[in-house]
């Protein structure tokens, strides 16, 4: 424009124009100064026009609208607002110190996770772990496939241990009556109270929980040569008394029994579910179920006879199961050995009983030396002493049963009665009493008031997990630390030793029971250095001490074997006391140890609180067990509460119908009804320990059981429809049945579908082959699924609304007569279906097929229309119904996997076939340039297994277990003949009962 | 019978075309009985003014309803906002019933919204012409009713802001619907459906929104009126424009009547789900649907007419006519509970035969269902008795009986078919919260609401054809010689073809 202008400007002035023009020119030219500039001849010769357009662009007096910006303003608050900015960051100079990636420690590679070797102490003895660390941050345990207990599973237990690490209710810091303290107050407390001891230590006593460290033992040595006089003594609520009164009137000492299932053919469990609970039960669960795999119908299996009362997840796969009454053991034991013996001693047994003893005798006669009995630890000593004595017989000592010294300091001795210390107190009272672990004034009978024993002292201190019931009695309390926090050592049942290494560093300062030991003696509190100069000796090189560490055990370093005869007389006396037993009558009750919380040690764990008990499927709270029969005589259903009086002691506590509970009978679990501080297990179930006696620890009668008119409680109770109703869901034969037809588990009808067959790609294509037969219900896989996809918790409410979220459960049917019934256990997660019913019903594409065979979930694009679990026949999708992670501490975030998303409020979620752990592999085969191999991925419930009832992997390249088990032709698809393809199949559970002609050869 | 004659009776541009109507007229009198539909007499000179603003919508009893409805509908809306907000955990829903009571509610809404258009535009088709009286009730039920359906779907989802991605639109993720899933077009349904619902409502809306324009007392409602009228004058060539676009919406809104519950339908019926997996689930639904849509316009009407004193528009010849209706889809629906249970046991099935004769029969929602079956299926039998159709007691007790029935069969098929699945381990009872209550109770406020406020400001009646109607009701009594001429003689009826003046919505004579 302007360019124009002055471009025209010059035709003009070359004299085209008139003469009068070129004065006008010259006047406006002469008006103006040299030094003015004019833009354009408009402006020059200053027409109207030109003023009007300036008027208008420039208006006089003009100001600016009110809310108008002007150019300068703008440009003033650009300014202002650049600088206020740059201020703002040289305010918030973050204050957290950042870890430079440059002294990152060699061996961690953000985003890659390690495992190292460490072990875990339930009841005294260790089970081998590897735990899963992120970054510095353990996450996962899985089993240590090199540690005898574990066998590479993992238990219930163990798979929820990570969470109590991060658990906000842990005890956070040393606490002298109720007030913060300092470690430092509290070494000064205990180095006064034991160097200025004048009375050899008569004044201290010393209560830990069964140990079988030999560090603590050392320590405790020690300590007994500078204070004789020292007290100590040992508490668990589910100590083994009567196996270990048992051994010791039978051979003279207190041994422990220990099986070696792997040769056994016949297998007789009396009151023992020697395969979920107890010391050992992982490798007892994995020796039983490697010998019923039965893949063909020409394969044999074993046969399992179990008594018991409460039913279990052993019961459930046995082939001859009887209902039996605790106190019923001796006398069907007796029973047994007579029928062995030919003495035909079955008197007094019912039909059913009779039977059973005799097809169990019958069979272990024609197994001698390939068979076992095996009797609760718990159960009375006679018991132990009928089946040593059967064992004996049979010939099954040093094949399938030995006996070693208990790896449990003093085990079998007083130390390890509560009543004795209660007792001894009361006789001569301390000054100091020291309570290392456990939660004893919570376990502590209701005959011996530990609670009062401690506030009668002096001084006490409490080095524990939480502010507890314990904690609360104690003046001091200081934290204990978790075992991914520790080092340690310990043994597995069978005497392996076993090293505990930390993750972690404390995260509340909280010491071992062993560094307080040290303190005490007045060593150096360093556990690593404790730990390694225990093993100066044993472990004399480095190279050895590091592959121990590395591996998380000591090889070859079981118990020897002890050789033992059996003391005649103390048959004699065991057949004695069960006639003596057999004169009593009435209902009894037995304190049993909870599947979840176990003795309450877990019941601060959110993750077991929320975990369906195997056979009950009852969630967040305990209740009294009874069979159907009891249920009707008193006219009481699931939820009406019953109030149990017993020694002048009630409790009232709702029933639990369940089908197969032997009839006069109550079970109670252990570990609810907690008053501590931790606010997931306070309030939850009624306390039985208030009924329980130093009299009567495992089983007693005498227990008068009456209804409260009107009184229901809401039980959270995972699944309320006991029968299968007919459906091919979880499906079974005996091995009889499948020999006569292979094919029995196959549909009868044809696969019909409109939709297209998927094109799958040529690569990996993953399925999942689910073995019912050797699924015990344990559970190991839940929590470990749980652990492993970040599965929030509900809560009771929740559950009570039939929200749980886990993405695999356990279903459990009972089949038959309600009041004995068989059961059957289906592990139910996502089928991944080939043609699944969820995706074509989705209607913004967020559950979709992948090419390697995965139903896949896309979160984000999920709007929550849940109409995918409306048309999931197995209703295995979970739908988060509000964020279930909203009010997650900030340690419980740490537990959280991070190769899994967590998920918002609003979406569906379900079984992923742990696609994290099929990527990372298929990541780490594109780095080696190769493909997955077989076994290569795990997925997490498969891992944790204790059966190996789950074999994952290609169906394009499966291993071994998976090509023999996709040929099993007992192999089936839940619900097959909706034609929904899935690629989770099942082997249908296979049973050998007494009657088969089959016979119990492996 | 076409729609052609009623086109050309309509448009009335000339003396012949007004004969042959009329005698169209006559020869649908047999089956129309079109004499009694209004009772003539009774129609005053005042007869729009009564309709525009009748007396009982300035009335306190008028306030009351008005305030209890907002506050209920307020509620509503809380409650909505508060399932939002808290996420819609707060209701029972649970797995296996992650459906439960706005789905229910959904369906059972958008079931009342059919009869609306039902009444409007499959009977106009049918050339029932004494639909004129209650069509515009009915279409503005209709509407509100969609306003209630509308809500649910979207406050159902589990993240509701993200509602639109089932609208096919091309987003930048370039992912599109799932198009094989019936939700995506149930968006399409029932959006077309609301769309052509109010588009046919406020067509036939115009002529009467002038006549209110012209008659408002002040000065702002006639700007309203008028804003709303799109300038309507009444002239030959709008009549024909209007009736021609009436027609053809009418038509287009037919169908829909048939597809959108169809498509609800649908949602059920593509899943295999025992009790959901159902060929006979169209037809099925639009018979329920079209059932408790007649059972609210007789809830509703019966009230209206009363209050609004339309008893001469509004005959007992259209509340026989419904309760007819009611008769017949009522025993369609028999038909089909009957053959929903045949199939079901004649498919061998275990899982279709279990859900239908065994969970429904006797499982945990039995009461529900036996409520169904009896309040569905009974009650409307007693409408063979022409005396119980014409009894007000009798229409609006079987009528609140079936809205009831009408909703525990979508209780019944939606949460009695997920508490038992395939699977018996997933065997869940389903119990509703207080939001749930809440939130189904809310819902009748807002439609009240709604409805109260239609009454107030809108012409309840279809005045134009209506006056129609009178008319050729009128040409009839001419030709037939029957009493009307007298009543023509008493000049009564002069207000009914209202020819004269500026108030042009006679429509046909005006221009004759």
């Amino acid at each position: 424009m302007t360019a124009s202008g002055i471009g025209s400007s010059h035709a003009p002035a070359t004299g085209h124009e008139s003469s009068a023009t070129g004065a006008r020119w010259a006047t406006a030219l002469a008006r103006r100064g040299g030094s003015d500039f004019w833009r354009g001849l408009d402006e020059l010769l200053e027409t109207p026009e030109f003023r009007a357009t300036l008027r208008r662009e420039f208006p006089e007096d003009a100001t600016l609208p009110d809310d108008a910006w002007s150019r300068r303003s703008f440009v003033k608050l650009l300014g202002a607002s650049v600088a206020l900015a740059g201020l703002g960051a040289c305010i918030n100079v973050p204050s957290e110190d950042m870890l430079p990636f440059v002294d990152q420690p060699p061996e961690v590679t953000p985003g890659v996770s390690r495992y190292y070797a460490t072990s875990m102490v339930v009841g005294g003895y260790a089970t081998g772990l590897l735990a899963e660390s992120h970054a510095g941050r353990p996450t996962k345990l899985e089993g240590n496939p090199l540690h005898p207990a574990s066998l590479g599973a993992a238990g219930v237990y163990e798979q929820a241990s990570v969470l109590q690490l991060y658990d906000p209710d842990r005890l956070l810091s040393v606490r002298k009556d109720g007030k913060r303290a300092r470690w430092a107050q509290l070494e000064r407390q205990l180095l006064s109270s034991i160097a200025g001891r004048t009375d050899r230590g008569a004044g201290l006593v010393m209560l830990l929980e069964p140990t079988s460290s030999p560090s603590i033992a050392a320590q405790l040595a020690r300590l007994r040569t500078l204070l004789p006089a020292v007290r100590v003594y040992f508490h668990d609520p589910l100590a083994p008394t009567g196996a270990l009164e048992g051994a010791r009137r039978a051979f003279g000492t207190p041994l422990v029994a220990r099986y070696d299932f792997s040769t056994a053919d016949v297998l007789v469990f009396l009151d023992a579910d020697l395969l979920s609970t107890g010391p050992f039960h992982l490798r007892h669960a994995r020796q039983v179920a490697d010998r019923r795999r039965v893949l063909q119908p020409s394969d044999g299996m074993s046969r399992l006879y179990v008594a018991e009362a409460e039913p279990s997840p052993t019961g459930t796969i046995a082939d001859e199961r009887l209902r039996a009454r605790a106190r019923d053991v001796p006398r069907l034991l007796a029973a047994l050995l007579g029928e062995l013996d030919s003495a035909g001693s079955a008197s007094g047994l019912t039909e059913r009983e009779r039977t059973w003893v005799a097809a169990a005798a019958r069979d272990l006669r024609n197994s001698a030396g390939r068979s076992v009995v095996a009797v609760g630890e718990r159960q009375p000593w006679m018991s132990h002493v009928l089946a040593h004595a059967i064992n004996e017989r049979l010939g099954n000592v040093g094949q399938t049963v030995d006996y070693a010294r208990s790896a449990i300091l003093e085990a079998g001795t007083s130390s390890h009665e509560i009543g004795e210390l209660h007792a001894s107190l009361q006789s001569q009272p301390a000054d100091t009493i020291l309570v290392f672990g456990g939660n004893p004034v919570y376990t502590s009978p209701a005959d011996v008031a530990l609670q009062a024993d401690i506030s009668a002292v002096r001084d006490s201190a409490y080095l524990g997990p939480y502010l507890n019931e314990t904690a609360s009695a104690c003046h001091w309390a200081a934290p204990q630390a978790h075992y991914l926090e520790s080092w340690g050592d310990s043994c597995a049942y069978d005497g392996t030793l076993s090293l505990t290494q930390p993750l972690v560093q404390p995260l509340w300062g909280g010491r071992t029971t062993s560094q307080l030991l040290a303190t005490i003696l007045g060593d150096s509190p360093d556990g690593r250095a404790l730990l390694r100069d225990q093993w100066r000796t044993a472990l004399a090189s480095d190279a050895e001490w590091e592959r121990a560490l590395q591996i998380g055990v000591v090889e070859n370093s079981a118990t020897a074997p002890t050789s033992v005869t059996m003391a005649r007389d103390a048959l004699a006396a065991a057949l004695a006391m069960v006639h003596e037993l057999d004169a009593r009558n009435g209902m009894e009750i037995v304190f049993r140890q909870d599947a979840s919380v176990r003795d309450g040690s877990f019941s601060n764990n959110a993750w077991l609180q929320e975990l369906p008990d195997p056979l009950s499927k009852l969630t967040w709270g305990n209740g009294a067990i009874i069979s159907p029969a009891t249920g009707a005589r008193l006219k009481v259903e699931t939820g009406d509460v019953l109030r149990l009086a017993y020694r002048d002691r009630t409790l009232d506590l709702p029933a639990v119908v369940l089908p197969g509970h032997a009839d006069g009978s109550v079970s109670v679990h252990l570990g609810y009804g907690r008053t501590g501080a931790e606010r997931v297990a306070r309030g939850v179930g009624g306390n039985v320990y208030n009924l329980w006696t130093t009299a009567a620890q495992y089983t007693d009668d005498g227990l008068s059981l009456t209804a409260v008119a009107g009184a229901h409680v809401k039980l959270a109770i995972t699944q309320d429809h006991w029968a299968m109703e007919g459906r091919p869901a979880a499906l079974g034969a005996t091995l009889d049945e499948y020999r006569a037809d292979p094919d029995f588990a196959r549909p009868r009808g044809r696969e019909l579908s409109l939709y297209q067959p998927y094109a799958y790609d040529s690569g990996d294509q993953w399925a999942m082959v689910v073995d019912l037969s050797t699924c015990i219900g344990c559970s190991a896989c839940v929590v470990a699924c749980q652990a492993e996809n970040n599965i929030p918790v509900v809560g009771k409410d929740a559950v009570l609304r039939h929200r749980e979220m886990h993405w695999l459960r356990v279903d459990r049917y009972f089949g038959g007569d309600v009041a004995d019934p068989t059961v059957a256990m289906q592990p139910m997660l996502c089928q991944h279906c080939e043609k699944a019913p969820c995706e074509y019903v989705c209607p913004v594409n967020a559950t979709v097929h992948s090419p390697d065979g995965l139903n896949e979930m896309v979160y984000n694009r999920c709007v929550g229309t849940r109409f995918c679990s409306n048309n999931c026949p197995y209703k295995v999708r979970r739908f988060n119904w509000f964020n279930y992670n909203a009010e997650l501490d900030e340690t419980e975030r740490l537990a959280k996997n991070p190769d899994v998303t967590v998920r918002d409020r609003g979406v569906m979620e379900k079984c992923t076939f742990c696609v994290q752990r099929i990527r990372r592999a298929q990541q780490q085969a594109m780095v080696d340039g190769r493909g997955v191999e077989p076994g290569e991925v795990v997925t997490a419930c498969q891992q944790s297994c204790p059966t190996n009832a789950i074999s994952f992997g290609s169906l394009t390249n499966p291993d071994d277990t998976l090509v023999r088990r996709l040929a099993a032709r007992r192999r089936y698809a839940a619900l097959e003949e909706l034609g929904t393809q899935p690629r989770v199949t099942y082997l249908a559970r296979i049973t050998n009962p007494a009657s088969s002609d089959a016979g119990p050869k492996a | 019978m076409t729609t052609l004659p009623l086109g050309q009776q309509t448009l009335g541009q000339s003396g012949t075309a007004v004969r042959s109507g009329a005698a169209h007229v006559s020869s649908a009198r047999d089956h129309d009985g079109l004499a009694t539909v209004l009772e003539l007499p009774l129609i005053e000179p005042d007869f729009s003014d009564h309709v525009v603003s009748p007396p009982w919508v300035q009335s306190r009893n008028w306030w009351i309803l008005l305030v209890v409805s907002g506050a209920v509908a307020l509620v509503f809306l809380s409650l909505v906002g508060y399932s939002v907000v808290a996420g819609i955990g707060v209701w029972g829903s649970q797995i296996p019933v992650a459906w439960a009571f706005p789905i229910v509610s959904f369906v059972w809404w958008i079931g009342i919204g059919h009869a609306g258009t039902f009444i409007s535009a499959f009977l106009i088709l049918l050339n029932q012409r004494w639909r004129g009286s209650i069509n515009r009730l009915a279409e503005a039920m209709t509407l509100f009713a969609l306003v209630n359906a509308g809500i649910f779907p979207l406050l159902h989802l589990g993240r509701q802001w993200y509602a639109f991605w089932l609208i096919p639109y091309p987003a930048t993720t370039d992912v599109w619907p799932q198009f094989k899933s019936t939700l995506p077009w149930d968006v399409a349904a029932i959006s077309t459906y609301f769309t052509i619902s109010v588009l046919f409502w406020y067509l036939g809306l115009i002529p009467d929104l002038a006549t209110a324009r012209d008659r408002s007392p002040g000065l702002l409602r006639r700007r309203v009126y008028g804003l709303f009228a799109l300038g309507w004058r009444g002239t030959a060539r709008q009549w024909r424009h209007h009736r021609a676009a009436y027609i053809m919406l009418a038509g287009l809104a037919t169908p829909l009547v048939i597809s959108v519950h169809s498509t609800v339908s649908l949602d059920f019926a593509i899943a295999q789900l025992p009790g959901w997996h159902s060929t006979i689930f169209p037809p099925y639904f639009v018979v329920g649907a079209i059932y408790s849509g007649l059972a609210m316009v007789i809830v509703l009407t019966l009230p209206v007419r009363r209050w609004l004193r339309l008893e001469q528009v509004i005959t007992d010849r259209h509340l026989d006519g419904l309760a007819k209706l009611m008769l017949v889809t009522g025993l369609m629906l028999l038909y089909s509970y009957a053959i929903e249970q045949f199939i079901a046991w004649y498919s061998a099935d275990q899982f279709e035969r279990y859900q239908y004769l065994t969970a429904r029969l006797s499982g945990p929602y039995a009461p529900v269902f036996w409520a169904m079956t009896i309040g569905n299926l009974l009650s409307p039998q007693l409408f063979w008795s022409a005396r119980m159709r014409r009894s007000k007691p009798a229409l609006i007790i079987v009528s609140l009986i079936v809205l009831v029935s009408m909703w525990a069969e979508r209780f019944v098929i939606i949460v009695a078919s997920l508490n038992r699945g395939f699977l018996p381990s997933s065997w869940k009872l389903f119990i509703p919260t207080w939001v749930d209550w809440g939130i189904l109770g809310g819902s009748f406020g807002l439609f009240l609401f709604l409805f109260l406020l239609f009454l107030r400001f809108v012409p309840t009646v279809a005045m134009s054809e209506v006056r129609r109607l009178a008319y050729d009701m009128e040409t009839e009594g001419d030709a037939a010689g029957s009493s009307a001429r007298a009543r023509t003689a008493t000049g009564a009826s002069h207000a009914l073809p209202a020819p004269a003046g500026p108030d042009a919505y006679g429509p046909a004579r005006g221009e004759a």
